[in-house]
């Protein structure tokens, strides 16, 4: 995971890496339609990456074939969200407000991988750009912005007194 | 416009149709095309329990949205240019104005604002049936005739324009 201008956050060391990567699997272990497209955190040199295996039910265009663009948008909207959530000291669980996606190439029936970069965390929002690749990295097959709301005590408290 | 043509165009519209309905992300999500009129869609999916957005919620994954909204997008294109040269999303944008529950089936609408020889900008409603309050809105630029192969109600395949 890396932040724009912070440094520091690329040099943590590999014990934290372990525990960034068991923290964001226990975060998309809870999402019930991550599980359904299997998508995997995997941990590399330049950071967290998740990993979406290539099935026949992704499958957008079957004349090419392609996957299907809701399946890359899927991929970028719940990395974006696990990205916001393990940056929050409270880990609140983010709503997703907006996204825009870039389709760069077309994406072929094979393993997708993305990794998020965190544009900038507020106490209420979070942006998070995505990108999205294949087999070469320097090859993106899509790039997406994610904007996420974080509930605040205030909002939590309505939810409260409305049940 | 001839009678031959308007066979030919319904025609067109009938293969999207169906070429929507075969897409296999679409069938395993239970996506249908409810209608094609003029250069509007409506599709609809019934939610399931591993469509949510968390385990202790009934909150569809905003992503579940976002793949109708792509679908129907594409089929409006379809349904406005009425022939079936390839297409490809060039982008989405998606806002999610309001928590999707699962109790009740999605519905898409999707309406081809402009239609170029070459780009097509696509505007997609997301509702609950039986509720008019919009759950998400989505604007979608599609690119026309790239390179693939065009689709032949039967199956059949042949090299695109």
């Amino acid at each position: 995971m890396k932040t724009i201008g912070d440094s520091a956050q690329q040099s943590s060391s590999p014990t934290e890496k372990e525990k960034e990567c068991s923290d964001w699997g226990a975060l998309l272990e809870r999402i019930p339609y991550a599980r359904h497209l299997e998508l995997e955190v995997q941990r590399y040199d330049a950071g967290l990456v998740v990993h979406m295996p290539c099935r026949e039910a992704l499958i957008g265009n079957f004349m090419l074939p392609a996957l299907h663009g809701g399946v890359i948008g899927a991929l970028i909207e719940l990395i974006a969200r696990v990205a916001a959530q393990s940056q929050d000291t409270e880990t609140r669980c983010p709503r997703i407000l907006d996204s825009h996606i870039n389709y760069l190439r077309s994406a072929q029936a094979r393993s997708t991988f993305a990794s998020a970069e965190i544009v900038r965390q507020g106490r209420r929002t979070s942006l998070v750009r995505v990108t999205c690749w294949q087999g070469d990295k320097s090859k993106l097959i899509a790039s997406g912005q994610v904007q996420l709301l974080l509930p605040t005590m205030a909002a939590k408290e309505a939810d409260l007194h409305e049940q | 416009m001839t009678d031959s043509n308007r066979v030919q165009h319904s025609d067109a519209v009938s293969t999207a149709w169906q070429f929507t309905e075969q897409v296999p992300h679409g069938r395993d999500l239970g996506m249908q095309v409810v209608s094609v009129n003029g250069n509007q869609v409506c599709m609809r999916l019934t939610p399931e329990s591993w469509m949510f957005a968390e385990d202790s919620s009934e909150e569809i994954c905003t992503s579940v949205l976002y793949s109708l909204a792509d679908s129907a997008s594409g089929l409006a294109v379809f349904a406005e240019a009425r022939e079936l040269s390839p297409t490809a999303t060039l982008d989405l944008r998606m806002d999610y104005l309001r928590p999707a529950i699962g109790d009740r089936a999605l519905l898409a609408v999707a309406i081809c604002r402009q239609l170029t020889d070459e780009v097509a900008f696509i505007h997609c409603d997301i509702l609950s049936e039986g509720d008019s309050a919009l759950l998400a809105t989505a604007n979608a630029t599609f690119m026309r005739n790239t390179q693939g192969q065009q689709f032949h109600a039967g199956g059949r395949a042949k090299e695109g324009a």
